[in-house]
């Protein structure tokens, strides 16, 4: 299931491209983007975004970004919904692989550069690490108001009260605040942010993190930014805190009760089985010997 | 506004080379400006064989940031101490940048330290937009020798000791300006070495006895 896990080394850049794809004049734009998104954290900037080669909703936003901060340096890791073995992952890391020529893998600690889809590695991240989220819809009131202006306007007066309405109601309707996955968060007491779609399991993960966290929307063309070392809280209320997801059940390949588990059905019986949706974490420990039986 | 983007006037004779590899050297000051402006506080070094051969009047990092974050989208402001032929020349030949002489119409302006204790007319941003704001680039003698403050706040775990070497004035005039989530962005440069300084990082430089902490 997992293929090798070393680093593969550095692959002859395809010469028909600029360096990781995008023009320079681009990457400059982004480039200066992404220093006021980390100066603001939390605040989405506008950017000028491009046309990929590949449609919006597949991670034209990462990819924009990772593009603009790639160096020849970099080792690259992509995973999406946690496994560096599907489809998009896949499709990303060679694109990067075959136009900037860099170093990739799967290893979580080996990476220098994380683009993700919906997912925070299990393995803790280091300083020296950036992480790049794919985000589909980066303004987290965009659901309670649709316009654009009122939402500036909103984040411009810090009036984001509508945005505890939103989860009083999960609780008026279902006795808890059932929103399990783009869990708002504010960051640095200042902006409420839109975390990507990770799981809310990963929302404590964003909080005084040692690494880099930037945010790139394709279709949306907006950027931001969580710095290291920044106070990131999610919502929540005094008699509700926010809690994250647990599983009464463990991994059926590594075991694991701390990861965040996908669940697998089997059969037409629909016989359920668990498994860690971070494929590195789950292969590391399989092969510490942590292996179930 | 005045912007010149006169090069016919000036010799070629000034244009000299710029990062000997374009792409991946503007990508290396890049990666600096960002860790610095991520870890406010901690200096930052670029490599010699990264950064653009000597241009007269700036130091090396100044350079480099400019050749890698410039260009026709990003009017600059030049402190008079560096509006000199040699950089108007290359800056405008390289990153083809506007050179404006009106600090509002900049996204970007070059200072040095004897502008430090006036900082008005640099656009920072709007309460919608705070990122239109211009970004300084502060080239001093050096990153240290002045009064060790506290910095804290996003980027930095618990915080970080600075010691620029900078006037009270300039923490009074920033702290003016800063009205967050408005403000300014400043990198301070010095030989090959950069440090970055952005809004959300709050400073005590008053003396504990003073009443209202920074």
């Amino acid at each position: 299931m997992n293929a090798a896990t070393q680093p593969r080394p550095q692959a002859p850049r395809d010469e028909a491209y600029n360096f990781a794809y995008l023009d320079e004049q681009t990457k400059r734009m982004i480039r200066r983007g992404l220093l006021k998104a980390v100066a603001i954290p939390g605040y989405q900037v506008p950017f000028g975004g491009r046309e990929m080669p590949l449609p919006y909703g597949w991670g034209t936003g990462g990819m924009q970004l990772t593009a603009a901060i790639l160096g020849a340096e970099d080792v690259l890791k992509v995973i999406d919904q946690g496994a560096d073995d599907t489809t998009n992952a896949v499709s990303i890391r060679r694109f990067f692989a075959r136009t900037a020529g860099v170093a990739t893998t799967e290893r979580t600690p080996e990476a220098t550069i994380i683009q993700t889809r919906h997912r925070i590695p299990e393995t803790p991240l280091h300083a020296d690490q950036i992480m790049v989220y794919q985000v589909p819809i980066p303004e987290p009131l965009r659901f309670i108001e649709p316009s654009e202006t009122e939402t500036r306007t909103m984040h411009a007066l810090n009036d984001y009260g509508v945005m505890h309405v939103k989860l009083y109601e999960d609780i008026a309707t279902f006795g808890h605040i059932a929103t399990a996955y783009a869990y708002p968060v504010t960051v640095d007491e200042r902006y409420v942010m839109d975390p990507s779609p990770i799981p809310k399991f990963d929302n404590p993960k964003l909080d005084m993190s040692p690494a880099l966290m930037l945010f790139g929307a394709g279709r949306e063309k907006r950027l931001y930014a969580v710095p290291p070392f920044t106070r990131v809280t999610s919502l929540d209320f005094e008699d509700h805190p926010f809690d994250v997801q647990k599983w009464e059940h463990n991994c059926a390949i590594c075991g694991s009760h701390e990861s965040f588990l996908d669940e697998l059905i089997l059969d037409d019986q629909g016989t359920q089985s668990f498994v860690c949706s971070d494929t590195d974490y789950c292969a590391q420990r399989v092969s510490q010997g942590r292996a179930v039986q | 506004m005045s912007t010149s983007l006169a090069t016919e006037s000036l010799p070629a004779s000034l244009l000299q080379p710029a990062f000997a590899d374009p792409v991946l050297d503007a990508q290396r000051s890049f990666r600096a400006a960002l860790k610095a402006l991520a870890g406010p506080g901690v200096a930052q070094s670029l490599l010699a064989t990264q950064t653009p051969p000597h241009l007269e009047g700036l130091a090396a990092a100044s350079h480099a940031l400019c050749l890698a974050l410039l260009d026709i989208d990003t009017p600059l402001w030049l402190a008079p101490k560096f509006d000199t032929q040699a950089i108007r020349a290359n800056l405008t030949f390289h990153c083809g940048c506007p050179i404006v002489s009106d600090r509002q119409n900049a996204r970007f302006a070059l200072l040095d330290d004897s502008q430090l204790h006036d900082l008005s007319g640099f656009d920072l941003g709007n309460d919608r937009y705070p990122d239109q704001s211009c970004t300084l680039l502060v080239q001093l003698p050096s990153l240290q020798g002045g009064t060790q403050l506290a910095w804290r706040g996003p980027g930095i775990e618990s915080k970080n000791h600075v010691s620029l070497p900078l006037q009270e004035a300039f923490w009074q005039e920033r702290e003016s300006r800063n009205d967050f989530p408005r403000g300014i962005d400043v990198f301070f440069v010095a030989g090959s070495e950069l440090l970055g300084l952005p809004r959300s990082t709050q400073v005590a430089f008053k003396p504990q006895t003073s009443k209202g902490a920074a």
